[in-house]
């Protein structure tokens, strides 16, 4: 308590003593602008208003009212103005008059600094800005001293010294506090400010020296009259040499540069520091896989719900039953006919049962090159009018003649034709249903949907000679299976992994579950018991599908086009027929006839681990971000690493030496490394190019030469410089690989989270590749990454895929679904060939982008990664300790 | 003896009627219900009321037939010609033929109308169209208050006066539609309360709101045009029309139970022919040319005839070869007609009638194009989509069909399309699909130029009016025309977005006016383009860039609590004195005891 009173004293009596210092010229102007604000603030504007006589006014400048070039700084708008105003001027007008002496600054305030910025404002406004804005306030007069201030500070320390480096002129400081003032200070005149201080550098630089009378004349004047004498505090000329002051501060100032508290430097340069950025990469990489495994936690996922609430669903009766069953079995006669035929036939057959249901129908043509095989076929599609719509908007069922797994859909097909038949029956429909027969369920879907948004390619797919409106549903039935099911798997990947509107399949869940008594599974979980372990691998069967971005069904390709759409496929032998499932198909129908809008209320983004549990974006992209992350602080910490001096021993020695002394920096070279990486990277189209260009039989020959590629230019690149690489450079290399996967990665996971967190794991050994010729890395690590790397590569990954896919594929499923055995047996024999085939297909025919994300992001990072792994150890001799600089 | 006199007038007035050819003066009110067979199993009905009133008892305010408060309107909103459409479903050119009335009577879906306004300049126009509307809108209970300045265009080609006018040069046209308007019953309602016999008899009792809206196209016109015979009076004529396309086996259903539950297996019609047919296996047999009563069909018969109208006019007629057998209830007299193709009936006045078309004979049910009547070939098809997709850019595609083989065909095409869909007029462009896909461009090219002849564009003006588009261009025969263009979406304001803005907006139809090729050669100065047959296209729904509604009450929801939290309790604060317990006056029980003693010392002192 005591001590607070005793300072407060001290800084008051400070004050007072500095302003029983002040000299007299600035006395008198701070006396005559205090009056003048009483005189204003007495008799406002009643019997002589002051601001009106006196301000700056351009418009009525003239020789009679030249009087106010001199008092517009005396007056002011108001009493903060005034107060902001002494504020600023006092001490660098006592520090002018100091310098200049009382009459120099009588004669120059009074005189030429006055008038000569009004005329120069009054010149700029009237004549050049064609404004009149009148201006008053001693401000100008403040920003004219700080100038001058200014440009003297500048002489003596011409830098502000940020991090030993000069950076910052000090003359730019009053341009930095004059925008500052234009942005804080309501109705403050930026041209009158900037006319001050443009006077004030002028005058700085001497320029104007010749306005301030001579020191003969001044010292006549002072003897005559004997002002020394006779004045209090007037500040005479003789003084003004030594200054009054003995010897000014302003001259003393030493050359110091400005340093960051020691505290800060300290810990910057503790070598602690760099250390840490491993370790924090891994706990990202820990953490962020960690989350996935508590995301099937009752905590942290969510019940689904019905978002849409006009979905209503399996609010409705359906009526799908009776002597429908008797049409169904005559259709599957005609469809078992068709068995075995060519496509054209089938259609040429199928076409006059529809015509007969008064439906129009059309067809499509459409040819598909992908790996050297070729797709084509001929869709036949029927649109049923709506009875009293007007073709603004349909839905889509869809039956394709063969499913995913090259079955014939022979209880699809015919149901899909019975379904329009008792469809056609009802008025009720707002929306036209087109009903889409295809040839198969990858490329005749995406032929169809691309011509329907024309955005097909017209030579190789015919355009649609009938449309509808807009496409607000598609639902896709795939009932291959004879006899009798047990329970419907819907299937809902779309292309690149987008997702339908978590709605649909919400609807389908509660009309088939809760309606009609069916259960539904999900991600080919047959048996779900609702526990951690079942809904853990159920995510991640859906992660591991939407990584891979590949078309799981019909439905998958209406999704990119904002078309919310979803396969039924009965499965396991129950008591539900075919009936059932078109009541579900009916009710789901209903229930998209009830929308008004367009599929939206409900989550785009979204992982099932259940029927009714997910999570949402906003739960589990934390995870991928993570993993992304580790890259981008490794790169980080990489860069930093490769701004410090190579040498270990040295650097201790140094840090023994002067650790409070400069930083040191070292020079990078950027050329070297940056031209390695953009070469990788650019190289990266090209396995992108023959992967999806390449004939089928020379796939396999281009993967074992992308494999082997790597080493070589890895051997290629570390002996082809003329000078050997510095560790700098690998450094370097490695930071901006990782840096751009990290930036890649980090923006994938917001589009396709799981291809994002799938390749962000298995790059997880490029965080920690230890650099070849860093001093501690023996034989033994650098061995161990090589492995290392060349286990987790994408070529590696590609073979693991197409054994380990097809075995657990074909393993984890049972009898019901027999048919993903052979699919797993196809994939194995298949190997790395099917793979390449899959995803040559989905680039050609889907648009599917996961080959882009690992050719062009995942690969040049790996062979950047190998680059370094095997880099030449350098022969280092003392001519080649990299360049340092020290700041002066 | 009532019989007998009536009779008689019946025979002076047929023999009126059949002696000079109808005037409009002494036929004041008929109506009409035509019933035409089209193909799997539909039935079109249309119905034509008309009445006139001469333009001099108009001015004077005596309406007989005309109804008052559709004639008050009009002289109240100084409205020379009117043509109103209420219209639901399309039309299923392919199938059915040409349309009805050359397409005349129709609108596109929604509500549409047009009127040639009494007016010298555009602002005076433009107050009485807003007069006009919004007392329409009163009267039909439709939304045409709705058609604002940015949905109302002033055609330039398109539309011709069906009337009589004597003085073109202060007219008007102002047309306007409304593409998202629902018609239900209570537009039909009102409409029919203009007629003389307001629905109670005549052929007009077999309207129903039920019937008519579960129709697979239907189409409500109310047509107000002045006559003048020459030599005669001139005349204000009314014409309300009503056609709709029913779908017989779904009319059949009873009112009470429309659910189209699955017949019993018996009743499934099958085709036996099928090698697999047997009692739980059937290949059905669908459309067959199904027996229709009047009242299975509209669920009533119809009411005698209205006293009013003009009974030399038969009121309904039924377009079936003659060679089909009709059943008629009795007092029902049956008139073929000389062309062989359609017969109609005379009702007296307070019998019911009911009408049957049987089953054709196994015979001539082998060929079905016998038993109903060809559908005459349109003049043209039209199909419009729109092309792309996403929410930022967009096209049109009208696809124009000309059936013919040796006719050309011009017409001139119309758009009135909202503002926020901004087209780019240099895309717009009309070429001939090719019979072969690969022909090499040249060649096509030449033939292109010529398709388009004239185009006139009004562009769109921000949130005050939309794009007009009339295209006048040809179609040679037996060739496909591609008009194609693009547009950009705008991105609408907040609170611009109509309710269930995920929706989408609906566009207008496009109105195809077919010139007719007899007139084409006199119209030199293109001031009278008769128009031979008009069609309109289906509307289009188009998805703007919608934002998520939710977000902005989240943060309006989120800023309030926050600000009602913190300005309460600051308040609160600020506002309260505080005082210490003992410091306060006492409150409750006790200070009421303090002044009952305090009275009470009062007293006793």
């Amino acid at each position: 308590m005591n001590s607070v009173t005793n300072s407060l004293k001290l800084s008051l009596g400070r004050t007072a003593t500095h302003i029983d210092r002040l000299p007299l010229f600035t006395r008198v102007v701070l006396v005559v602008m205090v009056t003048l604000e009483v005189l204003r603030v007495l008799f406002p504007r009643s019997w002589w208003d002051l601001e009106e006589w006196g301000r700056l006014e351009p418009d009525v400048m003239g020789i009679a009212t030249m009087y106010r070039t001199n008092t517009y700084p005396l007056i002011h708008t108001s009493a903060i103005h005034l107060i902001l105003n002494l504020i600023g001027l006092t001490p660098l007008l006592e520090r002018f008059e100091a310098s200049h002496g009382t009459l120099t600054s009588l004669a120059l305030f009074v005189g030429p600094l006055s008038t000569g910025p009004a005329l120069i404002y009054v010149v700029l406004e009237r004549f050049i800005l064609r404004m009149n804005t009148p201006i008053v306030g001693a401000s100008i007069w403040g920003f004219l001293l700080f100038g001058s201030e200014a440009i003297r500070h500048h002489k003596v320390t011409p830098y502000v010294v940020i991090a030993g480096k000069p950076t910052i002129p000090t003359w730019t400081a009053p341009i930095a506090v004059l925008f500052v003032a234009a942005l804080l200070l309501p109705g403050s005149s930026f041209l009158g400010h900037a006319i001050g201080l443009g006077v004030g550098y002028v005058y700085g630089l001497g320029y104007l020296k010749f306005l301030s009378p001579p020191d003969k004349i001044l010292r006549w004047i002072e003897g005559k009259l004997n002002l020394r004498v006779r004045l209090p505090h007037f500040v005479s000329v003789d003084q003004k040499t030594y200054g009054r002051f003995g010897v000014l501060p302003l001259t003393n100032l030493a050359p110091q540069p400005v340093v960051a508290p020691a505290t800060v430097m300290q810990l910057r340069r503790d070598p602690r520091l760099l250390k840490l950025p491993p370790y924090i990469s891994l706990l990202c990489i820990v953490i962020g896989v960690a989350w996935l495994f508590l995301l099937p936690l009752d905590q942290y996922s969510r019940r689904t719900y019905i978002s849409e609430n006009a979905l209503l669903p399996g609010q409705v009766h359906t009526y799908f039953s009776g002597s429908d069953q008797n049409v169904f079995r005559a259709y599957k006669h005609e469809v078992n006919e068709l068995v075995g035929k060519d496509n054209t036939a089938i259609n040429d057959k199928l076409e006059p049962i529809i015509k007969g249901l008064g439906l129009k129908t059309a067809r499509q043509n459409f040819t598909y090159h992908a790996a050297g095989q070729t797709f084509a076929g001929e869709n036949l599609y029927a649109i049923l009018q709506a009875p009293r719509g007007d073709a603004t908007e349909a839905i889509v069922l869809v039956a394709a003649w063969e499913n995913v797994r090259h079955e014939v859909n022979r209880n699809g097909v015919p149901l899909a034709l019975t379904l329009l038949r008792y469809f056609k029956r009802w008025s009720l429909w707002s929306k036209d249903i087109i009903l889409l027969l295809t040839p198969d369920s990858i490329a005749g879907p995406q032929a169809w949907v691309d011509a329907y948004h024309d955005a097909h390619d017209p030579a190789r797919v015919a355009s649609l000679p009938l449309k509808s409106g807009l496409l607000q549903g598609a639902i896709a039935i795939d009932y291959a299976q004879e006899g009798r099911f047990e329970s419907l798997h819907v299937v809902y990947d779309g292309v690149n992994g987008q997702l339908p509107n978590l709605d649909l399949i919400n609807s389908i869940v509660n009309i088939a579950g809760g309606q009609m008594g069916i259960g539904v599974a999900l991600q080919e979980m047959w048996h779900h018991n609702n526990g951690y372990q079942d809904r853990l691998s159920t995510m991640l069967r859906g992660m591991l599908k939407q990584g891979f971005g590949l078309a799981s069904g019909p439905h998958s390709s209406f999704i990119p086009y904002h078309v919310d759409a979803v396969t039924l496929r009965p499965f396991g032998e129950g008591w539900q027929d075919e009936m059932a499932l078109g009541r579900v198909v009916e009710g789901s129908f209903r229930s998209l006839n009830n929308l008004l809008e367009h599929l939206h209320q409900s989550f785009f983004f979204y992982l099932l681990m259940q029927r009714e549990r997910f999570v949402s974006i906003g739960t589990y992209l934390p995870s991928a971000m993570l993993v992304a992350a580790n890259f981008t602080i490794m790169a980080i910490a990489l860069w930093v690493k490769s701004g410090q001096p190579a040498s270990k021993t040295e650097k201790k020695a140094e840090k023994e030496v002067s650790t409070p002394s400069a930083p040191t920096t070292v020079e990078r070279d950027l050329f070297l490394p940056l031209g390695v990486v953009a070469l990788i990277q650019s190289l990266s189209v090209l396995p992108l190019y023959l992967f999806n260009h390449a004939l089928e039989t020379a796939l396999t020959l281009f993967f074992i030469v992308f494999t082997l590629l790597p080493s070589f230019l890895a051997h290629f690149l570390n002996n082809f410089p003329s000078t050997p690489t510095t560790p700098q450079q690998y450094d370097l290399i490695r930071s901006f690989s990782l840096l751009l996967l990290g930036m890649f990665l980090s923006t994938l996971a917001t589009l396709n989270f799981s291809l994002a967190l799938l390749v962000g794991v298995l790059a997880v050994p490029l965080t920690f590749v230890p650099n070849s010729i860093s001093p501690n890395s023996g034989l033994p690590s650098r061995v161990l990454a090589t492995i290392l790397l060349n286990v987790f590569n994408p070529t590696a990954v590609l073979v693991g895929l197409g054994l380990v896919y097809g075995w657990f594929g074909g393993g984890g499923v049972d009898a019901a679904a027999g048919a993903d055995v052979s699919n797993g047996v196809k994939w194995m024999t298949g190997g790395v060939w099917g793979v390449l085939r899959e995803a040559a297909v989905g680039w050609h025919v889907c648009g599917t982008y996961s080959p882009v994300v690992v050719w062009c992001v995942w690969w040049p990072a790996w062979v950047a990664a190998q680059v370094v792994v095997l880099g030449k150890k350098e022969v280092k001799t003392g001519s080649e300790v990299p360049r340092e600089k020290k700041d002066a | 003896m009532r019989r007998f006199l009536s009779l008689l007038w019946l025979s002076l007035l047929s023999f009126f009627t059949f002696s000079a050819p109808v005037s409009a003066t002494d036929s004041d009110y008929h109506e009409q219900l035509n019933l035409r067979p089209l193909p799997l199993s539909s039935l079109l009905a249309s119905f034509n009321f008309r009445s006139n009133t001469t333009l001099s008892e108009f001015e004077k305010g005596n309406f007989r037939f005309f109804p008052r408060s559709l004639a008050q309107i009009l002289q109240h909103a100084g409205t020379r010609e009117l043509h109103l459409r209420f219209s639901l479903g399309r039309w299923d050119a392919e199938t059915w033929g040409a349309r009805p009335w050359n397409g005349a009577r129709e609108g596109g879906t929604g509500v549409e109308l047009w009127a040639w306004l009494e007016a010298d300049t555009n602002e005076e126009a433009d107050h009485k169209w807003l007069t006009l509307t919004n007392a329409l809108s009163g009267l039909f209970c439709a939304s045409l208050n709705f058609i604002d300045g940015t949905r109302t265009t002033r055609p330039v080609m398109s539309f011709q006066p069906e009337g009589d006018h004597s003085a073109v040069d202060n007219m008007q046209l102002l047309y306007g539609v409304l593409p998202h308007e629902v018609v239900c019953t209570e537009n039909l309602t009102p409409f029919l309360k203009l007629l003389p016999c307001k629905g109670k008899a005549g052929i007009a009792t077999l309207l129903d709101g039920h019937k008519l809206f579960d129709s697979s196209w239907q189409s409500m016109a109310i047509d107000i045009r002045p006559i003048c015979p020459a030599g005669g009076e001139c005349v204000l004529q009314i014409e309300q029309t009503i056609d709709m396309v029913l779908d017989i086996d779904r009319s059949k259903r009873p009112r009470g139970n429309p659910i189209p539950r699955p017949p019993p297996s018996e009743q499934l019609p099958c085709d036996a022919s099928k090698p697999y047919n047997s009692h739980d296996t059937c290949f059905p047999v669908d459309h067959t040319n199904q027996e229709w009563t009047l009242s299975q069909i509209f669920g009533k018969t119809v009411k005698g005839t209205c006293p009013l109208a003009d009974e030399a006019v038969p009121p309904v007629c039924l377009q079936v070869h003659h060679s089909r057998s009709v059943f008629v209830s009795k007092d029902v007299h049956e008139k073929k007609n000389p062309d062989g193709l359609s017969r109609c009936f005379h009702i007296s006045p307070e019998t019911d009638m009911e009408l049957m078309l049987p089953r054709p004979d196994d015979a001539e049910a082998a060929s079905s194009s016998t038993s109903i009547i060809a559908a005459e070939t349109p003049l043209l098809y039209a199909e419009r989509s729109f092309t792309g997709h996403g929410q930022e850019r967009g096209g049109v595609q009208t696809i124009l069909r000309n059936p013919s083989p040796d006719t050309e065909v011009e017409f001139i095409y119309m758009e009135s399309l909202p503002w926020f869909m901004r087209i780019y007029l240099h895309t717009m462009e009309a070429r001939i699909a090719s019979q072969q896909p690969h022909t090499n461009a040249s060649s096509s090219a030449s033939s292109y130029s010529s398709l388009i002849e004239q185009v006139y564009y009004r562009p769109a003006l921000d949130r005050a009016r939309g794009t007009q588009l009339e295209v006048r261009m040809r179609v040679p025969p037996a060739s496909t025309v591609f008009l194609t263009y693009d547009f950009e979406k705008s991105i609408l304001r907040y609170t611009e977005y109509p309710p269930d803005a995920n929706r989408g907006f609906d566009v207008a139809a496009a109105v195809i006016t077919i010139l007719d090729p007899t007139t084409q050669g006199q119209e030199a100065g293109g001031k009278e383009l008769a128009a031979a047959y008009t069609l309109r296209t289906t509307s289009l729904l188009c998805s703007l860039p919608t934002p998520d509604f939710s977000m902005p009450y989240n943060v309006i929801i989120f800023t309030s609590t926050a600000i009602a939290l913190a300005f309460g309790g600051m308040f609160n604060i600020l506002v309260r004195r505080f005082v210490a317990a003992d410091e306060g006056p006492e409150a409750g029980l006790k200070v009421l005891i303090a002044k009952l003693k305090a009275r009470v010392k009062g007293v006793k002192g």
